[in-house]
């Protein structure tokens, strides 16, 4: 009991006697953590979205605009009959000239250069297998069929996306080690600052025969507060960034497409707790760092 | 309870600080360990604590041998050893109370047995109506006492002092010293660096001479004697090199 009190004690008037650097080193730490929690919402919103798009995907056969009538209902028949196609959908040429004038409304002097004449007809393809291979190998048999203009799948723009978020969490982890870097050394400076406040009681402490772990488990828990707090407010601002996200996404038309980007709220759990440990481990290091290399016997 | 065996310390390599001193200390001793500045007696006490690691030879305390002690058991010899320096090392920020109970406080011991051990030993050494005090606000004698007070505290076997009246008049000094007398009559054996010739020539206990690191007497129950303090042994002229 008076060890405990003895710890909380020791503790508080260390922090309290070195406001400044321990704010700086929390902040640090709450930044570095929060880019943690960044990479890893990123990774899983990306997942996400993958997963479902990959779930549910087609792909379409484009059509030359010069093909014969007959060809088109050969090609139809074709595709409706394969063992491997579970549903198929025309789209004329008329409906993708309806389409492009809509998504291009405000761009009228863009659209006047288009004529429905020059746009292809295609037909939407549902596999009955979501396989990446199989759609690949049933897009391989159409694209050399006559009439067939091009076959696109989805595979290129997941593979084009998944490229995009790996890099960016690559750069967001380059960012979380280097600021983890930064905070280690901040908390490392915070406690040999002080140790050095206290060098008289580290000095008595040592003469009457307190322990090396006794002398330092004060300045150990310092440096795991500091890490603590660091790990809280980065995780309150990886949450408030989730937020702030995703509401972007579900109001823009133009980021529509981002709209299968969400973190489950079991994800955010994840998310939370590792940039807290992680928050916390950086406080450890720094402090036994510090601990180690100032308190010799 | 306190033996050297041909004991060597060489500091950066170079300077012999101590050099090959064999001398054997029984519990319940009172030794006075004199010699001019630079003699090795403040290097001695060093050894005996484990603040400085032998070069050569073997120091026993307390039962162990300190060339074969473990790091971290370095603590728990240090909690038989009491020490006692010239500048007090007391904590300016605490009372005098918290002083002598941060001792008990940092070794883990239980807060009940602080609040008996430490009136007790504050009554010993006569401060016990000032114990609310801070260092600052006491004569040196006083803080000097607080200091024997913290290091006496958790019943040591040993209590070292280096030049503990280094700093204090002749009249301050002899109570000191008698205080540590009083502490050495309970059984704990009591080892003091001094300068001071009144009170070793008064006290006829026994005195080690130290000159240049090396021992160049020992007697049961000495005086500070002529070796130690002649010009040729300090090394400087007779004028400024008299000890306090």
């Amino acid at each position: 009991m008076s060890r405990i009190r003895y710890f909380a004690r020791e503790t508080w008037t260390n922090i309290r006697r070195n406001l400044t650097l321990t704010f700086a080193a929390i902040l640090t730490v709450a930044v570095g953590v929060m880019l943690v929690g960044m990479g890893l919402m990123a990774g899983y919103a990306s997942g996400n979205a993958l997963d479902r798009w990959e779930g549910g995907v087609q792909f379409e056969v484009f059509l030359n605009p010069q093909i014969d009538p007959s060809q088109i209902d050969a090609l139809g028949i074709e595709l409706q009959t394969h063992p491997e196609i579970d549903r198929i959908e025309f789209f004329s040429a008329e409906e993708a000239y309806a389409l492009v004038s809509q998504q291009m409304a405000d761009q009228p002097e863009l659209l006047a250069q288009v004529s429905p004449e020059a746009l292809p007809a295609s037909y939407r393809v549902v596999p009955r297998s979501v396989e990446a291979e199989l759609i690949e190998s049933l897009a391989a048999q159409f694209r050399q069929r006559p009439g067939v203009m091009s076959v696109q799948t989805g595979r290129e723009e997941v593979d084009a996306i998944r490229t995009w978020f790996t890099s960016f969490q690559g750069i967001v982890l380059l960012l979380s080690i280097v600021l983890s870097g930064a905070s280690v050394m901040l908390i490392f400076n915070s406690i040999r600052v002080a140790m050095f406040a206290r060098r008289r009681e580290i000095e008595v402490m040592k003469l009457v025969g307190a322990t090396n772990s006794f002398i330092r488990f004060p300045f150990m828990l310092e440096g795991m507060l500091h890490g603590l707090a660091g790990g809280i407010i980065g995780a309150i601002a990886a949450g408030a960034l989730r937020g702030h996200v995703e509401g972007l996404f579900s109001r823009s038309d133009i980021l529509a497409f981002f709209r299968s980007f969400v973190v489950t709220s079991n994800q955010f759990t994840t998310v939370v707790f590792v940039t807290v440990i992680a928050g916390v481990l950086v406080g450890m290091i720094g402090s036994a760092f510090a601990a180690s290399r100032f308190l010799d016997v | 309870m306190i033996r050297f065996d041909n004991v060597t310390k060489l500091y950066k390599g170079e300077t012999r600080a101590v050099n090959g001193v064999t001398l054997n200390i029984e519990k319940g001793e009172f030794v006075f360990l004199v010699g001019p500045s630079g003699s090795g007696k403040s290097t001695m006490l060093r050894l005996m604590t484990c603040e400085e690691k032998v070069t050569a030879g073997d120091i026993h305390v307390a039962g162990k041998d300190l060339s074969k002690l473990n790091s971290w058991r370095v603590p728990y010899l240090r909690r038989n050893i009491g020490s006692v320096f010239q500048d007090f090392k007391l904590l300016p920020n605490k009372t005098v109370y918290q002083n002598v109970a941060f001792a008990l406080e940092v070794i883990g011991r239980p807060e009940n047995v602080i609040r008996t051990q430490v009136p007790a030993i504050l009554e010993l050494v006569g401060l016990e109506d000032k114990h609310r005090r801070f260092p600052d606000e006491l004569s040196g004698g006083e803080q000097q006492r607080v200091s024997i007070a913290r290091a006496f505290v958790n019943r040591p076997l040993i209590l070292l002092a280096d030049e503990p009246t280094g700093n204090l008049d002749p009249d301050t000094s002899q109570e000191l010293t008698s205080l540590l007398d009083r502490i050495n009559r309970t059984g704990t054996t009591v080892v003091m660096a001094t300068h001071d010739r009144t009170i070793v020539d008064r006290m006829r206990r026994r005195v080690i001479a130290l000159r240049h690191g090396e021992l160049v007497r020992d007697e049961q129950r000495g005086a500070y004697g002529s070796e130690t303090d002649s010009p040729e042994a300090l090394g400087v002229h007779p004028v400024d090199g008299a000890s306090p």
